[in-house]
């Protein structure tokens, strides 16, 4: 069970909002609500907003695809253990 | 990036990958093995390991399981087997096998699959971008499992239907 309440996506501001527009595009997937990760970050858009740009920089196609990419955030996530 | 072989196949490159990194960076209490005098299978066995790399070096972890040579011989030939071409590119697989060497702060496998990855014409850009990608999913993690979230994506991609291989849909199988 998550150590805090995540906020229905109707609970962020507007600025927030953009986020999780930014979020459903990336996925290309209509969620019912935003994914808790996303969430999270909007909580705070000084850090979530550089460190999503960070990740969506790493994540583009460039020399590896954005298909590989994921592969390799999989494998990464795997040996850290992390469920989520 | 659809399909469980393609799966099956990157598991296999992350199972070895840390296998050999294990024996690489902890077993510095055992003597490397040497070369010069070492038995004839032994020594056969690291040059086809060095025929399949195209060069001198050879995974670390080698020197020290190769005290076993029977042993290490298995180990290689599941190795080889993963790391080879097969749906997933070499390439990729090296790119792989460097993430997880970083995760785990293997120094000495992320300079082996970084060498690698350099070596089958992976660039600074590419370098980069998996070092990019390795950071970034190293903090997502981290925040994820400090607020214990539980997953909730796993709906985006579709199951993959197909059997086994080898393998046939039995007559009650949904399958058929």
């Amino acid at each position: 069970m998550p150590t805090v309440r995540l906020r229905a996506a109707a609970e962020y501001p507007p600025s927030s909002q953009k986020l999780f527009e930014a979020s459903r595009a990336w996925f290309n997937y209509d969620f019912a609500e935003p994914p808790a990760m996303s969430r999270v970050m909007a909580w705070d858009v000084e850090f979530g907003g550089p460190h999503g740009r960070a990740m969506k920089r790493a994540m583009g196609p460039g020399e590896f695809t954005r298909g590989e990419k994921e592969m390799v955030a999989a494998v990464v996530s795997g040996i850290n253990a992390c469920e989520y | 990036m659809a399909g469980d072989a393609l799966w099956y196949e990157a598991a296999q490159v992350v199972g070895i990958t840390n296998a050999l990194n294990v024996a690489a960076d902890t077993l510095d209490g055992l003597e490397a093995v040497d070369e010069a005098s070492a038995p004839p299978e032994t020594r056969a066995l690291f040059a086809e390991i060095r025929d399949f790399y195209e060069r001198d070096a050879i995974p670390p972890g080698f020197h020290f399981i190769a005290r076993d040579p029977a042993y290490a011989a298995e180990v290689w030939a599941a190795m080889r087997h993963a790391f080879a071409d097969h749906r997933l590119s070499r390439r990729l697989k090296e790119a792989l096998a460097f993430a997880v060497s970083v995760t785990s702060r293997s120094a000495s496998g992320a300079a082996f699959h970084l060498s690698e990855m350099r070596r089958l014409g992976v660039g600074p850009r590419g370098v980069m971008e998996i070092v990019g990608v390795t950071q970034m999913f190293s903090s997502y993690t981290k925040i994820a499992d400090t607020l214990q979230l539980e997953p909730d994506m796993g709906g985006i991609a579709p199951e993959d239907p197909s059997p086994a291989p080898g393998g046939a849909p039995g007559e009650d199988s949904p399958l058929r």
